[in-house]
């Protein structure tokens, strides 16, 4: 049987993936796809916007949560020197990793310390980011993944194509196929209630057995020292509740200032997630609590590249992301391609300006393109980050980037842009090259007005759309005659 | 901990955002705040908001006065079908119904847990506004782990802890909670093509038992 949705292992690692075009070009032959991944945002678009409309202070809430992270932003040592503080004294150990690196090496040396065989993980975007799962593995320890979409793609051997819906690019029939494979079911039906089933029995076992868990978090709370996860299906509470010892990865931007910030950050969350007014569950804990969960807890606070983006005035923006996805199901550009041509973990619109950045503009300079510009993203965003203005910014960068590194002196566009800027400096010249340029098209236009095929070049669009012909009557000339009649 | 990084790292943010507001306090308690905090419901209209949302969970949902609360509590009980339950240290006496087996939690272990067919807890607050329960894992309320593994949950919701807003939630809580757990309905996924199956791990039936506290 072939797997659409997983035609060769997709690279998430942006050092490694194909730039976008490239990757793009191969997902939008693949239909099946295409399909899984339009069904799924159209479904959870629709929700999402029943539920906006129905809140009739919705534009207030996502001012208060975006005038409430800009502020965690402009403070942000002040709140992660109060969160460690009192998660600390309720019993947490906070670590500090500067890079993915350090943050395997800080999660390795505490499952050493455990001398855990196996961990089970609530689904964290944070792990993907700094590629856990191959580290925990290759120290012979195993890990399983617990959110149904996770374990999906865990056993289907595929990787996370959405921020909130991991496995929104697989179907039914596939998830039947890997879950008979690898779970030894050959009688199991493609009924995602049957499948669902499979996979609760499946996890139950190492609920009840495993004693180490690592997830993300949602948020952190700096007055308290506390955690909030925000879930669905009840792994979360699992894993968070019948473990010995937790480890919690969470990039430092996750802090918010107060626990009564909830009351904006979990309403525009939920709906702007999954289109829920609540999701089912949320949970929240502070340090360990003596008899209840788990007596050891551990906070990993990660930055691999955000202090940069901190830096950075402009795209400080991208930092407000509560990663609900929204722009994502919204995007006409990840909603033909999905998620895994971004090469990242974070795909769609906010990858598009998160991933390059996390890498320092070195890796991922297709991403800021991978975008029509339209718009719809930021208008769906609960913290209002200017996506567009992101993405417009990161160009520029990359574009300064290249002409510093003389990467793209021959390339024919950059060359095609250093002739249009010498002909545009100056009227004469601008006229001239107008009317060579007319003179040239004419060769072209038809009889029916219209150019259906150019050379070279210009090949790359009448490949798939015809031009109008010119008019026989510039602007600037019925504007001179214009003048003149006067 | 690596205190080089820890250093660092706070190095580089300190650096990144030098010239932020030197009064922190005084620039959180000027952000923009104009959202909707208290609801405009009546009381019935309230109670009768949470009990559509919950129902919208599939959250079966009954209404009793309150002298006959513990009879409602052993109704449920009779209908599940179920004879093992477990409940919190300290949930009151009378609402542990006769005729069925009990294990008070002082301190079960995982396995205890496990066996039980069912849960009976009180709550600390509903929001009608999102049908979402909210525990504070108090005694009455319980550890989080005798809410979470059997596969049937009976919580106890007096009216007058139901408010309309998730603000309003917010606003009675004098001091933050240790530990929260806001339930919105029954497990529930939607990963496999978006269509929504109830009970995925946690408990995969919900009752709710409103007792009508405050007067109609």
């Amino acid at each position: 049987m072939s797997h659409p949705a997983n035609e060769g292992h997709p690279v998430l690692d942006p050092v490694l993936a194909a730039p976008f075009p490239q990757a793009a070009f191969t997902v939008l032959r693949n239909t099946q796809l295409r399909k899984n991944v339009a069904h799924a945002t159209d479904v959870i678009q629709g929700k999402r916007n029943r539920l906006v409309a129905e809140k009739t202070d919705w534009q207030e809430l996502r001012s208060a949560a975006s005038a409430l992270r800009t502020h965690v932003l402009e403070n942000l040592g002040h709140y992660l020197e109060q969160f460690e503080e009192r998660c600390t004294a309720a019993g947490g150990v906070v670590h500090w990793a500067k890079d993915a690196a350090e943050a395997r090496a800080i999660f390795l040396d505490i499952l050493r310390q455990e001398q855990a065989s196996d961990v089970i993980k609530i689904k964290t975007m944070t792990s993907a980011e700094i590629q856990l799962n191959p580290a925990i593995e290759a120290a012979g320890i195993k890990a399983f993944e617990t959110d149904l979409a996770e374990i999906i793609l865990q056993l289907g051997d595929d990787e996370p194509s959405h921020i909130v819906v991991p496995a929104l690019h697989v179907n039914r029939t596939q998830v039947r196929e890997i879950f008979a494979r690898k779970m030894n079911l050959p009688e199991l039906s493609d009924d995602p209630k049957e499948l669902t089933n499979a996979a609760r029995t499946f996890l139950r076992e190492k609920f009840l057995r495993v004693p180490t868990a690592i997830s993300g978090a949602n948020f952190l709370i700096a007055e308290t020292g506390s955690v909030v996860i925000v879930e669905s299906e009840g792994n979360g509470r699992m894993c968070l509740t019948l473990p010995k010892t937790m480890i919690t990865l969470a990039g430092i931007e996750k802090v918010i200032p107060r626990f009564q910030d909830l009351e904006v950050m979990l309403q525009v969350l939920a709906r702007s997630a999954t289109g829920e007014r609540m999701n089912p569950y949320s949970s929240l804990w502070t340090g360990v609590t003596p008899g209840d969960g788990p007596q050891r807890f551990h906070v990993v606070l990660l930055d691999n590249g955000r202090s940069d983006i901190l830096a950075r005035r402009g795209e400080r923006q991208t930092l407000k992301c509560i990663r609900c996805g929204a722009c994502q199901n919204t995007c006409p550009v990840y909603r033909q391609t999905g998620g895994h041509a971004y090469g990242s973990p974070y795909a769609g619109p906010i990858g598009a300006i998160l991933t390059p950045q996390l890498m320092h503009l070195e890796h991922a300079q297709t991403l800021p393109y991978a975008s029509s510009l339209c718009g719809a993203c930021y208008e769906v965003c609960p913290v209002k980050i200017n996506i567009p203005e992101v993405l417009i910014d990161l160009r520029a960068q990359v574009t300064d980037k290249e002409r510093e590194e003389e990467r793209r002196f021959f390339d024919p566009m950059y060359l095609g842009m250093r002739i249009a800027n010498f002909i545009f400096a100056s009227a004469g010249r601008f006229r001239l090259a107008q009317w060579m340029g007319r003179l040239g098209l004419r060769l072209f236009t038809r009889k029916d007005g219209w150019i259906h095929s150019l050379p070279s070049l210009g090949a790359r669009w009448t490949m798939t759309r015809d031009l109008r012909g010119l008019p026989d009557e510039t602007f600037r000339r019925w504007w001179a005659a214009r003048d003149r009649k006067d | 901990m690596d205190p080089i990084s820890r250093q660092a790292i706070l190095d580089r943010i300190r650096k990144a955002t030098a010239g932020g507001a030197p009064d922190v306090a005084g620039s959180y308690a000027g952000l923009e705040r104009s959202y909707v905090r208290s609801g405009k419901l009546g009381a019935d209209d309230r109670i009768a908001l949470m009990i559509e949302r919950l129902r919208e969970y599939d959250a079966e949902v009954v209404e009793t006065a309150p002298d006959s609360l513990a009879e409602a509590i052993q109704e449920q009980l009779a209908a599940s079908g179920r004879r093992r339950f477990v409940a919190p240290e300290g949930l009151p006496a009378e609402w542990l119904a006769e005729g069925f087996e009990w294990k008070i939690d002082h301190g079960l272990s995982t396995a205890e847990v496990e066996q039980a067919e069912g849960v009976v807890t009180n709550s600390f607050c509903g929001i009608a506004d999102s049908g979402t329960i909210v525990l504070h894992h108090s005694a009455a309320e319980g550890r989080r782990i005798i809410s979470l593994l059997p596969d049937w949950h009976l919580c106890v919701l007096r009216a007058s802890q139901v408010v309309e807003t998730l603000p309003e939630y917010f606003a009675r809580c004098s001091e933050a909670p240790v530990l929260a757990t806001y339930i919105s309905g029954p497990s529930a996924t939607a990963d496999i093509e978006m269509t929504r199956i109830k009970g995925v791990h946690g408990p995969r039936f919900l009752h709710v038992v409103v007792e009508r506290d405050e007067p109609r």
